[in-house]
């Protein structure tokens, strides 16, 4: 049973952790046995909470706390976090850092090793975990050769091994795609049913349907109320959006409004979109299509389907390649592609180099200029940040000064890498916002998504690419969004995704 | 059923060193070839060592490192013996710093780089617990061994998005390149350190208790004929350091 009586916290301003919420005044009680989703707003304190509740908070992150944090009756401050690492196991948002081996085996013994465990115990519950949770193939492979939701079971399954009585998911499902996303309902479905304690902090709440017991939902460092998935669902579309809180099922993006799509006429032609891995795998297996200039085009399937290899060679970022896209009559080869396109990356502060918005701008012009820098700043609200380093921004502000480089150096072509990985809806309308105000400006936009209601709300058209061959190109009108729904709710039942 | 699956490390499967001669060569390579001379049995041994890296490149397959190898440190050896004594002056000295800067450092680097790279975590913290150095260094340590792959792909996304800027060679202002590239590279290694260590300790990781280890390390035959190989090296850099 976890007890949390008048809890107050705020973080050191120090750590890179200060853009999360403290928490104010939390009282709660956590059954054994239960299973708790915690959601709002992005910032709202429900990673610090999940931190609070697996101890990282405070032998970790730093703070003032006040109040009484218990777990089975004794006080979590005062236990380090090795004497409650067999007792409480933690599942990270990001797969790639979470890894301390090189291969899987190794990396489900390392909890266990850490506790000096004998090598006959560790043993079997490495293998008694890959048989419960069906990952013994993935036994005895490099962990930089595995897909991000191979990795993400992996993860779960190391926090597994050591045996905890409570499960802590910090937005589990940020970097996953539909069919990662119904494995890891499987496998809290699994500790559910050997009555393990689940807390998951999460935005994406749709693979979460019928294994929560309660819905905690929070604002400014507060529990705001508290519902069951059914009151929860039983409040009003609109009412769940204004909280900030996404679906409950993708079947309610079928009621969002569809609107016509403008008929374009003007095309981009591409040809020889192939790509082979030395190896010898073709990631890519595109020989010619033709997609509509000036749409906002969502490109779709499931993670190692070949989405990003496509947006590597769109961007002319792979060397050896040899594709060409037509584009107003010219073709272009890489380095000219180079030239007219730009990937808005995952992770944008891998593109953010300088010491003030205005210097972003300007590195991207060809030649500068300072009034017309800051036209395009003030036409992504970023007018009143110039001065700001890019750094200190929010990751939302990061995304639109990234978007301002590239309208700055007159791209047309603007793709997008999961813009909106662990958003909540708002921050989700505000990008969506953001790439129907670039449309408007007649670039043609790329969104690499596995995100259905980011589809819904702005993009125009969608390409389905299925192990490297692109399978539809649908015009997202009435049918069109119906036809890529079924797309997701299927690729959501189809476990086992492509390996990447 | 599957021991060997968890006992190999997956980096290292053709040539199975223990991390403690790994890290001793290392040691040994990098000293003798920065710091010690020419003359005597030093004739011999230099390019003993020189090419040790890359014979152990080899049998564990890193190609493309081999090949870098023998690329670099070949040209800096030719130009030693051939352009030096056939150049004078500024040119010469500026020859002289390039060449010895890659035959004296790269072995060393190369050493470096196969100790990282065919040794696991699991491995690396058997070894320094054999060597009984405290948790307090072994940790941190066996963090930054996780941390350089991850941070080469961080590298590889900046490099990237450097290209797509057209930042590439921007008009000859090699200070604010390295500013470009390293900005970010710290900010998203801040965070990868975090994440790792959050990961980690909840993991148990630094727990006062005898650590199990499921790889098991410890000296073979080859270990043996590269121990003596680095004994007998440093004996004779020893030797050579009281002559001079």
């Amino acid at each position: 049973m976890i007890e949390l009586r008048n809890v107050t916290f705020n973080y050191r301003q120090t750590t890179s952790a200060s853009k999360e919420s403290g928490l104010k005044n939390i009282s709660l009680t956590i059954r054994q046995g239960e299973c708790v989703l915690l959601c709002g707003e992005s910032g709202c304190g429900k990673t610090t909470l999940a931190r609070l509740i697996n101890g990282l908070i405070p032998h970790f992150y730093e703070g003032e706390l006040s109040g009484e944090v218990r777990v089975d009756g004794k006080r979590l401050p005062d236990l380090p976090l090795y004497e409650t690492a067999g007792v409480i196991g933690t599942v990270f948002q990001d797969p790639r850092s979470q890894f301390f081996n090189v291969d899987t085996a190794s990396e489900i013994a390392f909890g266990p090793e850490n506790l000096g465990l004998s090598e006959a115990e560790i043993t079997s519950r490495v293998e008694k975990v890959a048989r419960e949770m069906r990952i013994e193939h993935l036994l005895g492979r490099s962990i930089f050769k595995l897909s991000g939701g191979q990795k993400q079971k992996i993860a779960c399954a190391s926090v597994a091994a050591l045996c905890p009585d409570i499960y802590v998911l910090d937005e589990p499902s940020s970097n996953l795609d539909m069919a990662a996303m119904t494995d890891l309902r499987q496998h809290i479905a699994l500790w559910r049913s050997q009555k393990k304690t689940i807390i998951v902090a999460e935005h994406r709440l749709h693979y979460l349907r019928g294994l929560c017991d309660r819905v905690i939902y929070m604002r400014a460092g507060r529990i705001e109320q508290t519902f069951t998935w059914e009151e929860l669902e039983a409040l009003p579309l609109q009412k769940r959006t204004s909280m900030g809180l996404r679906v409950l099922s993708l079947d309610e993006l079928k009621l969002s409004p569809s609107g016509t799509v403008a008929p374009l006429t003007d095309t981009l032609e591409f040809s020889d979109f192939v790509y082979t891995y030395k190896r010898g795998e073709k990631a890519l297996d595109i020989p010619s299509i033709s997609l509509p200039r000036g749409a906002v085009i969502a490109v779709v399937g499931l993670n190692g389907a070949g989405k990003s290899t496509f947006a590597r060679c769109l961007c002319g970022l792979n060397k050896h390649f040899r594709g060409t896209l037509t584009l107003a009559g010219q073709r272009l080869r890489n380095g000219a592609r180079r030239r007219q396109c730009f990937m808005v990356m995952q992770d944008v502060n891998h593109q953010l180099f300088t010491e003030s918005v205005l210097d972003e701008v300007l590195l991207g012009m060809k030649k500068e200029d300072k009034a017309a820098a800051e036209a395009i700043l003030d036409s992504m609200d970023l007018l009143d940040l110039e001065e700001a380093h890019p750094m200190s921004l929010s990751g939302g502000e990061k995304q639109r000064v990234a978007i301002a480089t590239a309208t700055a150096s007159a791209r047309e072509i603007i793709v997008f890498d999961e813009p909106t990985s662990g958003l909540d809806y708002t921050h989700m309308r505000s990008v969506a916002s953001n790439l129907a105000r670039l449309q408007e400006m007649g670039k043609t936009l790329f969104a690499i998504t596995h995100d259905p209601e980011l589809i819904m709300a702005c993009c125009t058209h969608a390409i389905t690419i299925d192990r490297g061959k692109a399978q539809n190109v649908l015009a997202l009108d009435g049918v069109g969004r119906q036809a890529i729904l079924a797309f997701f709710l299927r690729k959501e039942g189809e476990r086992d995704a492509v390996r990447g | 059923m599957r021991m060997e699956l968890l006992r190999g490390g997956y980096a290292e499967q053709t040539l199975r060193l223990d991390p403690r001669i790994k890290m001793l060569m290392v040691v040994t390579v990098s000293v003798i070839l920065t710091a010690g001379g020419y003359g005597g049995l030093m004739t011999y041994i230099r390019p003993a060592l020189a090419v040790l890296p890359l014979l152990l490149l080899l049998l564990s397959k890193r190609w493309a490192a081999s090949l870098l190898y023998i690329l670099c440190f070949g040209l800096a050896y030719f130009g030693e013996y051939f352009l030096l004594s056939r150049t004078y002056g500024v040119v010469n000295f500026i020859l002289l710093a390039s060449f010895s800067l890659f035959t004296r450092f790269m072995p060393g680097l190369m050493m470096g780089y196969f100790l990282v790279s065919t040794t696991t975590v699991s491995e690396f913290m058997a070894a320094m617990r054999r060597m009984h150095v405290t948790e307090k260094i072994a940790i941190p340590l066996s963090v930054m061994f996780r941390f350089f792959p991850t941070v080469r792909e961080e590298y590889s996304a900046i490099g990237d998005a450097m290209r797509m800027r057209g930042v590439v060679l921007a008009g000859g202002k090699p200070l604010k390149m390295l500013e470009y590239r390293f900005v970010p590279m710290m900010i998203c290694s801040l965070k990868i350190g975090e994440e790792l260590s959050t990961a980690a300790l909840t993991r148990g990781l630094g727990a006062p208790v005898k650590r199990t280890n499921i790889c098991s390390i410890g000296f073979r035959a080859q270990d043996i004929v590269l121990l003596l190989l680095c004994l007998a090296s440093l004996g004779v850099y020893i030797q050579w350091l009281f002559v001079h």
